[in-house]
């Protein structure tokens, strides 16, 4: 890293042919220390902190849609989103909402803007994946964009188009995760289904924690995960229109027992 | 829930491209671009905040296979992941749900900001206040352990979130 900062012309050339004799791997290495994000996490450049773990740390971006416009930057360096571990993005997704209560609470904001760019078309204009967090308020016109409505006969067109890959890329999971059984009485067993939908055989939390025995940031999604269940309760919203969708779930709360502060306090 | 058009797309067969206990994988059909999927919980949930951390991991976990398949299969060049979170972020659905979007250079979609030029002091106080909330989260979290976990939350009658509020209006 700190060769990389003080660099002569010869010393860019030098690098420059050391790079097209590198292996993929060195080449990723190499990357990573020219990366401005892992910069950061590593402290090289200075940033205006708001939360860090193990696994990842949020700063204020320096070129804000809006005040408190957060980064999640994992620890890891990772180009896209798609090269992400599961759990390391489980994780990152548990410290989005709990950074959300927050800004709803601290900022006044009336929304949360969770963003993820994954390659250049799709204007991502860094080398290391990050997910953006950014506080919004009615009419302040970040990231409006137009839909249409589309006719069946697409849809069928998409939905065919994606699902055998999605499938694969989700059954491949299915042999290695551990049904769901633990958290759900009733599953009754997904993976001998064979519906038109097939179902997804994915553990309802173990999916996200998934034992990758070598790292330590597993055993602390893994701890948070087990956190966020034993909270579930506290955080269910109970519809106060007729249909209530599950009723056997006696410890629905009342919509008006959530408030922030409430939610906040699963903050760790 | 009634009118939740999530709710009732879990009734439409040819939408949905798969689903677990939990979540569901789809297809909208109000799209920004052709090709966009749609992952929500099963559950009515209005916002994040409400979702379940399990549920929601395996949302975005589920959006990132999604952001892949979309990525291989109908030639894009990127994708974006995108969550719009209660109404002030323009949430025109009630209902919890994550969007991958398929892009492609000059697909006219416009999903950049202009950066909002800010003051030193201005980041200064948002740090603070942002910290100081955590703060705050955290220290109520330890007082709500010390009372032990399985005492209800005390609660604070008729103030309720504004978000579910409002978003309950429009469900």
């Amino acid at each position: 890293m700190e060769d990389a900062k003080q660099m002569t012309e010869d010393q860019i050339k030098l690098l420059q042919e050391k790079m097209k004799q590198m292996s993929p791997a060195e080449l990723a290495e190499f990357q990573k220390q020219q990366c401005l994000f892992c910069k950061i996490i590593s402290g090289a450049i200075s940033s205006k902190k708001i939360y860090e773990d193990q696994v990842c740390l949020a700063v204020l971006d320096i070129a804000p849609a809006s005040i408190g416009h957060l980064l999640i930057i994992p620890r890891e360096h990772y180009s896209i989103m798609p090269q992400v571990p599961d759990e390391v993005l489980g994780h990152i997704m548990v410290i989005a909402k709990r950074l959300s209560q927050i800004m709803l609470k601290a900022l006044r904001a009336s929304g949360t803007t969770v963003f993820a760019a994954n390659g250049g078309a799709a204007g991502q204009r860094s080398q290391h994946f990050v997910l953006h967090l950014i506080p919004r308020k009615e009419g302040d016109h970040v990231l409006d964009f137009p839909e249409k409505i589309i006719p069946k006969g697409l849809v069928e067109k998409v939905k065919a188009a994606v699902e055998g890959r999605l499938f694969e890329l989700i059954g491949v999971k299915r042999a290695v995760s551990p049904a769901s059984l633990e958290a759900d009485s009733n599953a009754s067993g997904p993976k001998n289904r064979s519906s038109e939908q097939p179902e997804l055989a994915l553990a309802k939390s173990k999916k996200a924690s998934r034992a990758k025995p070598e790292r330590k940031d597993i055993i602390l999604s893994k701890r948070k995960v087990n956190s966020a269940k034993a909270n579930y309760p506290k955080t269910k919203v109970k519809s106060t229109k007729k249909n209530l969708t599950k009723q056997k779930e006696a410890s629905t709360a009342n919509a008006e027992d959530i408030k922030l502060d409430d939610i906040a306090n699963l903050f760790k | 829930m009634d009118n939740c058009e999530y709710c009732g797309l879990l009734q439409r067969d040819w939408q949905i491209v798969a689903s677990s206990e939990d979540v569901v994988i789809a297809v909208k059909d109000k799209v920004a671009v052709l090709g966009q999927i749609t992952i929500f919980p099963k559950e009515h949930f209005t916002i994040m905040e409400l979702v379940p951390e399990p549920v929601l991991q395996q949302c975005l976990i589920l959006a990132n296979k999604a952001s892949t398949a979309i990525f291989e299969t109908l030639g894009s060049q990127g994708t974006n992941v995108l969550i719009r979170n209660g109404l002030g972020a323009g949430q025109d659905v009630p209902h919890f749900g994550i969007e991958v979007i398929p892009r492609k250079e000059d697909d006219g979609l416009n999903l950049r900001w202009e950066p909002r030029p800010l003051s030193e002091d201005e980041i200064e106080m948002t740090q603070q206040a942002l910290l100081s909330a955590i703060f705050e989260a955290e220290k109520g979290r330890q007082a709500q352990h010390n009372q032990g976990a399985d005492k209800p939350i005390l609660q604070e009658k008729g103030r309720t979130n504004y978000l579910i509020k409002s978003l309950r209006r429009r469900a």
